[in-house]
């Protein structure tokens, strides 16, 4: 029996690899337990912490870390990391973990939004005339704010050769729309010149969080895109 | 590619925006986003503890700022971090949230800064929303509110309206714009 599961642990010293995902120097750890000791997710799942996490990987047990729920209670917050006095990259490693789940798997809406994001531009499916709408209306709002009018405001949309091209997060015109205001007050005090694309205009990338960097790479691709397009200076990314 | 924050000091070194620190008069503690301190300083080899806490104090009297935790490098995660907000695990989510309440409410702060969109929703909805009703062990002390950094930036500035042509010109663009777009509001005016 113990030698059956012995079988099980593989790694790749060369390349630091263990089994199908890449924790990066694992098979280093000394199992100090730093990264446990300064986890706030430690005792969360009942079973499972960062140091847990990575010697169960290093003996071959990959599969029930990326089973368990350890890797998306993990806030990927990075403190392991920083603290390991081994360097292993254990930040890394649980998000690989997250990336080796199922897809239908995945817990919660985030890649449900992915993939609305590559089919429709945003995470939520706002489709683009109804956000032209709400951000043409928002101008007239603010132009005629009772307390602090800002007359001339509007917001620029595919502005040709603007300075500065503003991403959004897809929960403001969704269900916090005012709360985009408060940017475009700075805006307007600065008088910069800003624009927000028509389309693609998302800057939540869920794809970072549930694993899927090829969506990821595509959502930043458009981003890039869109700033080319109008030959924007500088991209604001207020995430 | 800039963050929030070489943006907003651009603008406040340049003079182009002006900030008046009367405006906002309450005790405030500043969040530090994993990713915009930790894990910037990871990835990129710089972060924004510094300058995340210095365009905190250009809005609002640096006597009413309150530190959270001096070595910012290991501050903790709002609880929501890594897509946890959108995911099915609230009980979790709020337990791990219980050691930034006990951080907030050691600062003795009315107002909490968050530079980001999922801690700030964490540190207002999930925790300040749980402990305004009561939930067992979270005691926030003297917390009120959660803002942006460029929320508290909005409500500190200090603006002229536009000059008559500036308005004409932008008026004229907004226009063409919205023909292009083929976008029609209703006429209030």
């Amino acid at each position: 029996m113990a030698e059956e599961a012995v079988k099980e642990i593989k790694v790749d010293r060369k390349h630091r690899k263990i089994g199908n995902i890449a924790p990066e120097l694992a098979d280093r750890c000394y199992t100090c337990g730093t990264c446990a000791g300064g986890c706030p997710a430690t005792g969360l799942v009942p079973g499972w912490d960062p140091r847990k996490a990575i010697r169960a990987i290093v003996f071959g047990m990959e599969q029930e870390v990326i089973d368990s729920k350890w890797p998306w209670v993990c806030t990927l917050c990075g403190r392991c990391q920083y603290q390991c006095p081994m360097g292993i990259t254990l930040m890394r490693t649980f998000r690989a973990c997250r990336s080796a789940r199922e897809r239908d798997k995945v817990p919660g809406p985030i890649h449900k939004g992915t993939m609305m994001n590559l089919e429709r531009g945003n995470n939520l499916g706002i489709p683009k005339d109804d956000f032209l709408f709400l951000l043409a209306e928002l101008g007239v709002e603010m132009e005629n704010d009772e307390e602090q009018p800002c007359p001339g405001f509007y917001v620029p949309v595919d502005k040709e050769g603007a300075n500065v091209i503003v991403t959004i997060n897809s929960k403001e015109p969704f269900g916090e729309p005012d709360d985009m205001k408060f940017w475009w007050k700075i805006f307007y005090a600065a008088k910069e010149n800003w624009t927000v694309s028509s389309e693609n205009w998302e800057g939540v990338n869920w794809g970072l969080f549930s694993g899927d960097d090829a969506s990821m790479k595509v959502q930043v691709a458009r981003v890039i895109e869109n700033a080319r397009k109008v030959k924007a200076k500088t991209i604001l990314y207020p995430e | 590619m800039v963050s929030i924050f070489d943006l907003l000091k651009e603008y406040i070194d340049s003079g182009r925006i002006k900030l008046d620190k009367s405006k906002v008069q309450h005790t405030y503690t500043v969040h530090d986003p994993c990713n915009y301190v930790r894990k910037s300083q990871i990835s990129f080899g710089d972060n924004y503890g510094e300058l995340s806490r210095w365009v905190a104090k250009q809005c609002i009297d640096e006597s009413l700022y309150r530190e959270m935790c001096e070595d910012y490098m290991n501050n903790l995660c709002c609880g929501a971090g890594g897509g946890a907000w959108a995911m099915p695990y609230d009980e979790e989510r709020l337990t791990y949230g219980k050691m930034k309440v006990d951080q907030i409410r050691d600062t003795g702060a009315e107002i909490v800064i968050a530079p980001c969109h999922n801690c700030r929703d964490q540190v207002m909805k999930g925790l300040g929303d749980e402990f305004k009703k009561g939930r067992e062990g979270f005691d926030m002390g003297n917390y009120k509110e959660t803002l942006y950094t460029w929320e508290l930036v909005s409500m500190a500035l200090d603006f002229e309206p536009w000059s008559e042509a500036e308005i004409e010109a932008a008026h004229a663009e907004r226009d063409a714009q919205f023909e292009r777009d083929g976008v029609e509001l209703e006429e209030e005016e």
